[in-house]
């Protein structure tokens, strides 16, 4: 089971609906809402540059498109990767299955791509399933339909 | 009640006892133990907890459902208002182009008519000027003729005298009559 998990959407009710899947599956003891993209950049960048008393989530959901942020979620997981040295399992969750924001997801190091519908649980299962690849980096990237 | 001297197990029984039930991740945090009786109380949390996250997923979903749906709805809503507030521009342009050609249709036929009267009255006032110097040279001629002929002239000098004098009147009424018609019809 995942300790820390983040999660940024702008919808709130995708919080609920998200917290409530991940503790019925035992995918996360610890789920962090965020409902901008701004708010995770200003935590990710207090815990940069890497300190082992840091609380970063082991793993991050991030939206697609975040209404009301200052970046996307390609962007949020560019500057993850490439602003705050990484160090966690890192993918979009989103409506979208558009396969050229795929590929740029991809090219920026989102290590995963799970599509939101209102039957999310059977994919965050599947998702459960291929963690500990995501953690040592032997999975490769894959979209979760 | 539970106190901060109680051990977890105590407090676990405890909470037991009261029909209690803790909810949430921190289950999960306890699920590892060997007592029996705990073990079975955190087992019903957990059950329970499932059932109620299981309720609530199911009610977040519906609600997250009817948003979208909400949503989709407004934008459809909107996409109208703006289509017939388009529709009324347009309404609004089309009536005051026809109300401008229903005024020049009536501007021109106020012009037709108008036309049509004086060229009405110009050929009355023609014919009367014919029929008035028509019958002045003929009562001239045949004044002139009995003159020269030396016939009894009083009866044609009286006649001849006489019309000249009505129909200098006349011609004199139908000219001002016509100049009155002319500059009231330019007034309009």
């Amino acid at each position: 089971m995942i300790d820390t998990l983040m999660l940024i959407d702008d919808e709130n009710l995708f919080h609920l609906v998200f917290e409530d899947a991940c503790s019925m599956l035992d995918i996360a003891l610890s789920i962090e809402a965020l409902d901008s993209s701004d708010e995770a950049d200003r935590k990710f960048k207090a815990w940069f540059p890497d300190d082992p008393e840091h609380e970063r989530p082991q793993c991050v959901f991030v939206d697609l498109n975040i209404i009301g942020s200052s970046y996307d979620g390609i962007e949020m997981i560019r500057k993850i990767n490439e602003d705050y040295g990484n160090g966690c399992v890192i993918g979009i969750i989103s409506s979208s299955s558009d396969q050229t924001e795929i590929e740029k997801a991809k090219k920026v190091g989102a290590q995963f791509w799970i599509i939101k519908s209102d039957d999310i649980e059977p994919r965050l299962e599947e998702f459960k399933e291929d963690y500990d690849g995501y953690v040592d980096k032997t999975n490769p990237f894959k979209v979760y339909r | 009640m539970i106190s901060s001297k109680d051990t977890v197990k105590d407090a676990l029984l405890k909470a037991k006892s009261k029909k209690v039930y803790i909810e949430g991740n921190f289950v999960k945090l306890l699920s590892d133990t060997t007592d029996d009786d705990v073990r079975l109380y955190l087992d019903e949390c957990k059950r329970r907890d499932q059932t109620n996250r299981k309720k609530r997923l199911a009610v977040t979903k519906q609600i997250q459902k009817q948003n979208k749906e909400l949503e989709e709805a407004a934008v459809v809503n909107k996409a109208l208002l703006t289509d017939l507030e388009n529709k009324m521009e347009e309404l609004e342009t089309s009536k005051k182009e026809a109300e401008g050609l229903r005024d020049e249709a009536l501007n021109d036929l106020e012009v037709m008519q108008k036309k049509t009267q004086f060229e009405l009255i110009s050929i009355i006032v023609k014919l009367a000027l014919g029929v008035i110097a028509g019958v002045g040279i003929l009562t001239t001629v045949l004044y002139l003729y009995i003159l020269s002929s030396g016939l009894d002239s009083k009866i044609i000098e009286t006649t001849w005298s006489n019309l000249f004098g009505i129909l200098l009147t006349n011609s004199f009424s139908i000219v001002g009559t016509i100049m009155g018609v002319k500059y009231a019809t330019e007034k309009d």
